[in-house]
């Protein structure tokens, strides 16, 4: 691997490394507009214009420079300074500096570089050029042209990673306008990426238009539950309100994208469908009472018909109490995780991100099921729901009943859960379980990814994480897993199951660990081509 | 002077019937072709080479040693090899290559095919400026003419070499003269220059290794084929040989395009090919090399020869493409950059920063210079500017629209603080570089 040499510092980065990345290694940041890592370089901008002291000779884009032996750059000189300087005077020509009505104010390039590199005070004594403003241009795009910098991260987004080329550059010279073909719109399912993309505030996401200032927003890193690709997430939250949620990157899962399915996935965390309160036969009661009356309706059945169901949507903490609770205190019972109908229907919905298993553990429940070969699956499930041998079934967070549909008629149902679904509805009882946004855990992704979920907010109502509500039933019942807090769960739960054999939330860190023995799903058909 | 002045490209003009195959051929047309046929492709390129013709779109680089930037075909990985003539010629000032095309395409065509087996592409394409519709037509006539003969397409002569040559117009953007602006026009995207390296050589259109030669230099290539690379060593100078055209334009009496030995002195290209200037005129100043290069005074145009190295010692200015502009005593330089800077304005791609923003405000302020309503900062802003696009982008486009402003500043100050009211600052000389 070649050493190369930034400000004086050594570092040794793989062959080809960008200057930019490598720098970043080095700990120097470089400014930079146009270049993306997931992007194909374009070396319009110049801001990240460095001078060489060896290897080669005056200045040049770092973004275009590829770490070889013997290179040495310089970010700092007072060269690269006027540079940056006068760059920004250029990209602030012709803009309309409406910064105190741009959604992009507060995590903007143009002002954060502005105020490190500018000029601070302006030349400008020629009228601006005037260009098209608030087009429509998508679902959930808004652009104005006038505050684009035609760095072309969009137009590349759309040639490389959606591959619908909707947007192009248009005319020439300061006259050269971001824009969409007549009679064209983005529709597809990646919109919210090219806000993101886009360094300045020229594409706006109509989502988010208005909504909040950025800087009131606290940040905490999560995933998406939407589908079972568990793209890596900041979900962005004032004051116990999500305003959005923005993909982090992660290169071995989402690289730096996410659906807009996943990206609007908070709007259930205060939906109708949320389940706030325990209820017990219809009725509203506290959440003690609603514990205390599920352990009695266990203590009341014959243990061997009572059928535990791991969930597709609950933490691998919860899956692992439930399972231990289960053969803790009824050992008769039977232990069940809802494989779901038809592997066909795992491919994934497009060769991008989005799959067509919506939920965002399988692979995690799937992965206690490998561990303990008496975990029976769907179909095992639907055979003893059948044939009549279950009278009681406990749910974590899944519509079971949706999907045993009839076969299910006069059993009992507790469900523990976040949202109503058939299962909920037709339960005896329900316990109230927090949002993903509420608590914390893991999931597994359908590549076998073991991710962190963090707690951004309150709990909604008296709901509880699914693994503390599934702790204090297991306590009702006489014999809890004995975890205080997730992460004590998740070490009890490391411990025993050798799939996730001595990992640590901590060893997690912001990018996951692959389980141990991977269990990935049946691989998915042959690439689609991209559903735009 | 009495130099010889061979005329090599300008043989066959005025000729009636020249761009004919029949006429042309009569005139010894297609003869180095055959000459070549017989040569294998690395002995052209070692002609060529020994030749030291430099390329004469502007840069002046060495033909040979660009064919041998491609890779050897073991290490092209099975990908084809092109030629792309570049007949985009744009620049203001410059007009030779369409003379070229209009009076003598057989020379083109052949100069082609030639080099075509020296780099080993079976295919070439002249990329025509969209404006030169009447030349395009012509020059198809002659690649129909040619191509019915056998002297382009399968087989050529019997030879085994296939080359076949193809027209492409373009639609009529200055930029498509910068080489890989013209490929990314050719294979159909917006004609926007790429960052280099790759450079064409090794990657070029279509991502294949392409050779990007200019009319003039083609058609120079199968004379030196003919007749060797001593007897075009013979002419010129030693670092710049050959012959080389003149697009002369501006106040003079005989504007045209003329062919001289490089090294002609520039003060008897004025005087004696260009008829001199109108009566009772003086000489104000030179754009020597088409409308980018930095402008010269009559001092330095009095001991500047027309060869690249002289020019740039005596001026710091280039040959370029050799268009060569003259200005009398009337122009009105202020007037006169306003109006380059219009064109630059107009015709930046718009990619990078620096050029798509700052030539339009160049313009602005030159405009507002031109009109009276323009005060001694701005011109120090105007400078400032130019300096900031030179050598700050991804082509030479940059430095084109900022060479002018830059040298018409320093050489030629008075004149533009005048417009502002003022006189030139004591400051000013030292500090101000025309790159």
């Amino acid at each position: 691997m070649p050493i190369v040499k930034i400000n004086g510092v050594e570092i040794e980065v793989p062959a080809g490394t960008n200057m930019i990345d490598a720098a970043a290694k080095a700990g120097f940041d470089i400014p930079h507009y146009c270049y993306h890592p997931h992007l194909s370089i374009a070396g319009n901008c110049r801001m990240c214009t460095c001078e060489i002291e060896a290897g080669g000779r005056g200045l040049e884009i770092a973004c275009n420079m590829q770490a070889r032996d013997g290179l040495a750059i310089r970010t700092d000189s007072p060269q690269v300074k006027a540079v940056r300087r006068n760059v920004m005077e250029f990209l602030l020509k012709n803009h309309p500096l409406d910064c105190p009505i741009c959604d992009q104010s507060g995590e903007c390039r143009l002002q954060d570089y502005y105020m490190e590199h500018g000029q601070y005070e302006s030349r400008l004594a020629d009228p601006k050029v005037g260009k098209h403003k608030r087009m429509d241009i998508g679902d959930h795009l808004v652009l104005d042209a006038e505050r684009c910098i035609a760095c072309s991260r969009c137009v590349r987004f759309g040639d490389e990673v959606t591959g619908t080329g909707e947007l192009r550059l248009f005319n020439r010279t300061d006259h050269t306008e971001i824009g969409i073909f007549p009679g064209e719109r983005i529709s597809h399912a990646y919109q919210g990426n090219l806000a993101d993309i886009c360094p300045v505030g020229a594409i706006t996401s109509k989502d988010f238009r208005f909504e909040k200032r950025v800087w009131y927003l606290d940040e905490t890193d999560s995933v998406c539950t939407g589908c079972a690709t568990g793209c890596n997430i900041r979900v962005c939250h004032q004051q116990g309100q999500v305003f959005r949620y923005m993909p982090r990157r992660n290169d071995a899962v989402n690289k730096s994208w996410m659906c807009d399915h996943g990206r609007l996935g908070w709007q259930d965390i205060a939906s109708l469908r949320r389940v706030l309160r325990a209820r017990i036969d219809g009725k509203q009661a506290e959440l003690s009472e609603g514990i205390r009356a599920a352990a009695a309706a266990l203590r009341g059945v014959d243990a061997s018909s009572v059928a535990f169901v791991l969930g597709t949507r609950a933490t691998n903490e919860a899956n692992w109490a439930l399972w231990k609770v289960a053969r803790a205190n009824l050992p008769q019972a039977g232990v069940y995780w809802c494989q779901g109908n038809d592997p066909g229907a795992w491919s994934q919905v497009d060769d991008l991100l989005m799959d067509a298993d919506k939920n965002p553990n399988r692979a995690g429940a799937r992965a206690l099921a490998d561990h303990d070969a008496a975990i029976g699956d769907g179909t095992d499930l639907a055979h003893a729901v059948r044939e009549g041998k279950v009278r009681m079934l406990v749910v974590l967070h899944d519509d079971v009943l949706g999907r045993l549909e009839d076969a299910a008629e006069g059993v009992a149902v507790l469900h523990l859960g976040s949202q109503r679904n058939t299962t909920a509805d037709k339960a005896r009882i329900v316990l109230p379980a927090t949002h993903p946004t509420e608590q914390d855990g893991t999931f597994t992704n359908r590549a076998g990814r073991v991710q962190r979920i963090r707690r951004a907010l309150p709990a909604a109502g008296d709901a509880l994480p699914d693994w503390q509500l599934v702790e204090l039933l297991g306590a009702a019942l006489g014999k809890g897993p004995g975890a205080r807090d997730a992460a004590t769960a998740f070490k009890l739960l490391a411990g025993e199951v050798k799939a996730f054999a001595g990992m640590t939330y901590k060893d997690l860190g912001g990018g996951g660990l692959p389980l141990r023995q991977p269990e990935p799903l049946p691989s998915p058909p042959p690439a689609q081509p991209a559903a735009p | 002077m009495d130099v010889p002045k061979p005329r090599i490209l300008t043989a066959r003009w005025g000729i009636p019937g020249s761009h004919t195959l029949a006429v042309a051929q009569e005139h010894g047309a297609y003869t180095a072709l055959r000459k070549a046929l017989t040569m294998a492709p690395a002995d052209i390129t070692a002609v060529v080479k020994a030749s030291g013709l430099r390329g004469r779109g502007g840069a002046g680089f060495p033909t040979g040693t660009k064919w041998t930037f491609v890779p050897p075909e073991e290490k092209r990985g099975g990908k084809p090899v092109y030629l792309v003539c570049n007949a985009d010629e744009s620049e203001p000032g410059t007009f030779k290559d369409r003379y070229c095309i209009w009076n003598d395409p057989h020379m083109l065509i052949e100069g082609c095919v030639i080099a075509a087996r020296a780099i080993g592409a079976k295919v070439a394409y002249i990329y025509l400026r969209g404006e030169f519709k009447y030349v395009k037509d012509r020059l198809d006539q002659a690649l129909a003419e040619a191509r019915a003969a056998g002297l382009v397409g399968k087989n050529i002569l019997g030879s085994g070499v296939d080359v076949d040559v193809w027209t492409h117009q373009g639609a009529g953007a200055y930029i498509c003269g910068e080489e890989t602006a013209l490929l990314s026009s050719l294979e159909g995207e917006r004609g926007q220059p790429k960052l280099k390296p790759p450079f064409p050589a090794v990657e070029g259109a279509w991502r294949s290794p392409t050779i990007v030669n200019n009319v003039e230099t083609l058609q120079a290539v199968t004379w030196i084929v003919e007749h060797g690379a001593d007897a075009y060593k013979a002419i010129g100078t030693e670092k710049a040989p050959g012959t080389k055209l003149f697009c002369c334009s501006g106040n003079i009496r005989k504007p045209g395009v003329y062919e001289l030995p490089l090294g002609y002195p520039m003060m008897e290209l004025l005087n004696d090919e260009c008829g001199g200037l109108l009566p009772g005129r003086s000489l104000k100043a030179v754009i020597p090399g088409g409308s980018s290069v930095p402008i010269m005074t009559p001092a330095e145009v009095a001991r500047a020869t027309m060869d690249y190295e002289s020019i740039n010692e005596v001026s710091g200015s280039y040959l370029g493409s050799g268009g060569f502009i003259v200005m009398d005593d009337r122009t009105d330089l202020v007037d006169a950059l306003a109006n380059l800077l219009r064109f630059y304005a107009h015709e930046s791609c718009g990619q990078c920063t620096p050029c798509r923003e700052g030539c339009g405000w160049m313009y602005s302020i030159l405009t507002r210079l031109r009109d009276g309503e323009a005060t001694e900062a701005d011109i120090r802003v105007l400078r400032d500017l130019a300096n900031n696009i030179h050598s700050r982008t991804i082509c030479f486009f940059g430095a084109s629209a900022a060479m002018p402003v830059q040298s018409f500043l320093k050489k030629f100050p008075e004149e533009f603080f005048a417009r502002a009211g003022v006189g030139v600052p004591d400051d000013w000389r030292p500090a101000a570089s025309a790159k």
